[in-house]
């Protein structure tokens, strides 16, 4: 009976995580009608019993267990524990060394473990169905003591995000990326805000583990109406994109390339993809070592960050690249962002921010007013990500937005031809767009942008 | 003006003392009219209509002609306040906009050209009403031959058109603009009914100088020769004068003089209004901020406000005066009073200069009243 219920769930691959602070089985309720199908449960040896009880009742649900345990005595016997108790894995949240790793593999094999550790220990280039990281910042508009907005460099409010870093990570390999990151505490967190941590790592083909704030929870708990709502609001955005599988084939745009390896921060928030992504020009992140000519074909334009790390055969790519007509910006030796080796950070400190203007300024002046693949209007408050279809027939916008308000008339400047536009969004069934030709090629307007969009072209 | 009126306006003047200057007994006057319009989704086009009837017609105005009307987009379209749409904050709404254009290509107007010299901006004027949420197509269909320039640079044109302050210039015997001022038969100032943080009000006369292109006024503007590539705002060479603009155009009277932006911007903005004469004011105050012109300003709180109304006249003196009481001011109020606190008062300024009169005794108000219209904008 076990074994065959354990068929009926779903591959890791495919689970949409959320961390569950509960172990009533009435909780499970809760999940009826929501793509939410792995629960990321702390393990607590003294509740074994109860642990077991529940773990069978969402298997019978459909519903995987993960049994997560964090640093502190030996992990391989509560990792036993958990699997003999039901749970379909293990997670193993924060910073474990290699050995350790290994040794609660086995010890579970062939349950899965999935690892939630930092960043710069993440097994970007394996072949695990899923790798992750606990380490992310809250994505939305940072506000300042006086209620503004902060802005970046360009004017417009700078946005926090975990995009640039799950574009480089997805890069490295075809692993799915949890990032698991808390909401802050002592916050209030909106159901829009829930939404925008969703869509900032979906729209880049990453799942964000939801994980509810204690008054949320609360909340849901003691089947509070308001509190509820709020979750519907985070389950119908989990809907928008588990619903559209077949978004997950397509690849990032690239007629611009950044080539960033972890020393060069490519893990880090708030580098060059971020900034290159807060002007919504399409970009892919290419590893060095992915660096071949295939790589680039499609490429018009390249940012190499730490030159210097690039082996012989790297730069003879480059080389190539650009006597084939490819642009290549090449920083100096300091130009990359060091940092990415210490194993707290995450983002940019101010001396190395301060060194990226400098950057920026060179990117920025190379860019120009180009269209690498769209160009978005009235977008300020928004990130954006462009990907095609494996055949190059299609390509998918989508749209974040960060601001707790719905921004209104949205202009989309597509390069090239395309007859058919739709727009999917949360909130309300496929709408067919008016196609127009503009300069570029064609031109769609989208009228309001709640949290998020997506526009397919064809 | 009516007795009302006037009791209206003393009543909602900064009390005790008032600092109010003398009229100037010969100044032009023109009629302006003010409309109830309490939002944009309401039949703004009609409500504008009537108004264009009420100060002589709009055809008498347009008819035949090459019209440019100068918006206030004042500020990157990605600064916003609380979120909100620029149109219902600090930038003229763009259902305004479509409206004018649509009335003037029913007036007959041969041509309608929309300018601004949009911040930072090199680009075309189109893709910064794009990004500011503006529908560009819908205002390019209202009207036949509806263009759109950023006049921040050359722009379309292939040289800087120059305009001479006629006589006793304040700060510079002539300024360069780009063509468009110039290639034109009638000159409209589509302003924003708000405060300002230098000028104390911003309206028709004060939204033209978003007129000077940054390529020569600009921080950035190059020491000879214009930069046609501006980066930033026009601080250096209006607000405090630590700079000459590009010597390519003519300097400034008395460099070094006066640094205080509370003098100069206001006395730059009166020597445009004699150089580049406004035929058509129109005052946006259906939705807007009050406490300053943008969601920049830190010296004081910025709120949102509806006070549902438009105000237009022919005169940019009488039409700014008129608005300047709706907003519960004393237009002829001098230094040191609100909403002058710490600046002169560029209507005083452009009255001295001729343009028009700002004496409320002498403005015949059509369409509803001051005191029906009245919106305190000090707290």
């Amino acid at each position: 009976m076990f074994f065959a219920l354990l068929l009926t769930l779903a591959a890791p691959t495919d689970w949409v995580p959320a961390r569950w602070r509960w172990l009533e089985t009435k909780t499970l309720d809760l999940l009826s009608g929501t793509p939410v199908n792995c629960l990321l449960i702390d393990w607590n040896a003294q509740q074994k019993t109860e642990a077991a009880a529940f773990a069978g009742a969402a298997m019978a649900r459909g519903v995987s267990t993960l049994a997560v345990i964090r640093p502190g005595g030996d992990p391989a016997e509560p990792a036993r524990d958990a699997i003999r108790a039901k749970f379909t894995g293990v997670v193993l949240e924060g910073d474990f060394s290699k050995d350790v790793t290994e040794r609660v593999k086995a010890a579970v094999a062939p349950a899965p473990l999935i690892e939630l550790t930092l960043r710069s220990r993440m097994r970007l280039a394996s072949k695990e169905p899923v790798i992750g990281t606990y380490q992310g910042v809250w994505p939305g508009i940072p506000v300042m003591e006086d209620g503004a907005a902060k802005a970046g460099p360009s004017g417009s409010p700078w946005i926090n995000t975990n995009a640039g870093f799950l574009r480089a990570a997805r890069a490295f390999g075809p692993s799915t990326i949890w990032i698991a990151n808390l909401p802050p505490p002592k916050n209030v967190i909106t159901a829009d805000n829930y939404e925008q941590v969703i869509a900032d790592a979906a729209m880049v083909g990453a799942r964000w583990v939801i994980a509810l704030d204690d008054d949320l929870a609360r909340r849901m708990h003691e089947g509070d109406k308001a509190g509820l709502q709020v979750w519907g609001r985070i389950t119908r955005q989990l809907q928008f994109y588990e619903g559209h599988r077949d978004w997950r084939a397509f690849r990032p745009y690239g007629k611009l390339a950044v080539i960033q390896g972890v020393e060069g921060g490519a893990l880090l928030s708030g580098g060059i993809l971020d900034m290159i992504g807060a002007r919504h020009t399409p970009v892919r992140a290419v590893p060095p070592e992915s660096l071949r000519t295939e790589t680039l074909a499609g490429t018009s334009m390249a940012v190499d960050v730490d030159a210097a790390a690039l082996t012989p055969e790297q730069r003879e790519v480059l080389k190539a690249f650009t006597r084939s007509g490819g642009t290549l910006l090449t920083g100096p030796a300091d130009w990359k962002e060091s940092g990415a080796t210490k194993p707290g950070q995450i983002t940019l400190g101010d001396e190395e921010t301060k060194r990226l203007d400098d950057i920026w300024h060179d990117i920025n002046a190379m860019i120009g007013r180009g269209n690498l693949g769209v160009r978005l209007f009235n977008v300020s408050s928004m990130l954006s990500n462009l990907l095609v279809a494996p055949d190059g027939k299609q390509e998918l916008v989508h749209l974040v937005n960060y601001s707790n308000y719905p921004v209104e008339s949205v202009t989309v400047h597509a390069l090239g031809e395309f007859h058919k536009a739709y727009l999917y969004t949360p909130e309300a069934p496929e709408k067919k767009l008016e196609v127009y030709k503009v300069d570029e090629g064609t031109g769609v307007d989208i009228d309001v942008v709640n949290v998020s969009a997506t526009i397919r072209l064809e | 003006m009516t007795r009302r009126e006037l009791l209206a306006l003393m009543g909602a003047a900064p009390r005790p003392l008032l600092k109010v200057a003398k009229a100037a007994p010969d100044a032009p006057t023109a009629p302006v009219a003010i409309a109830k319009c309490a939002s944009y989704d309401g039949d703004v086009t009609a409500t504008l209509a009537t108004m264009f009837d009420q100060i002589g017609g709009l055809e008498r105005i347009v008819k035949g002609k090459t019209v440019t009307i100068k918006l206030n987009l004042t500020g990157s379209p990605g600064l916003r306040l609380k979120g909100r749409p620029l149109g219902v904050t600090h930038y003229t709404h763009p259902k305004l906009v479509g409206a004018t254009a649509y009335l003037m290509g029913r007036a007959g107007a041969k041509r309608i050209r929309f300018v601004e010299s949009g911040w930072a901006l090199s680009g075309p004027l189109e893709e910064y009403m794009l990004d500011s949420g503006w529908n560009v197509r819908s205002i390019a269909g209202a009207a036949p031959n509806v263009e759109f320039e950023n006049t921040n640079n050359l722009g379309k044109g292939k040289r800087y058109a120059r305009f001479k302050v006629p006589a006793d210039a304040y700060m510079y015997p002539a300024y360069d603009l780009n063509h468009a001022y110039e290639d034109t038969d009638v000159f409209v100032s589509m302003a924003k009914l708000k405060n300002h943080e230098t000028c104390g009000v911003t309206l028709s006369l004060k939204n033209c100088f978003g007129t000077l292109p940054a390529s020569i006024y600009g921080d950035d503007s190059g020491p000879d020769e214009p930069n046609e590539k501006p980066t930033t705002g026009r601080s250096a060479v209006g607000h405090v004068g630590k700079r000459q603009p590009s010597r390519s155009a003519p300097q400034e009277l008395h460099f070094g003089v006066n640094n205080d932006p509370g003098y100069r911007v206001p006395h730059i903005v009166a020597d445009l209004a004699v150089a580049r004469p406004i035929d058509l004011a129109i005052i946006d105050g259906v939705e807007s901020i009050a406490g300053g012109e943008g969601p920049w300003i830190r010296s004081k709180p910025l709120r949102l406000v509806q006070p549902g109304v438009l105000i237009a006249g022919r005169n940019p003196v009488t039409t700014d005066s008129v608005a300047t009481a709706v907003m519960g001011y004393n237009p002829r109020a001098e230094r040191g009073t609100a909403p002058f606190q710490t600046c002169d008062n560029t209507l005083l300024l452009a009255e001295r200069h001729g343009v028009g009169t700002t004496d409320l005794k002498r403005i015949e108000v059509v369409g509803v009243t001051i005191a029906q219209a009245l919106y305190r904008y000090e707290g």
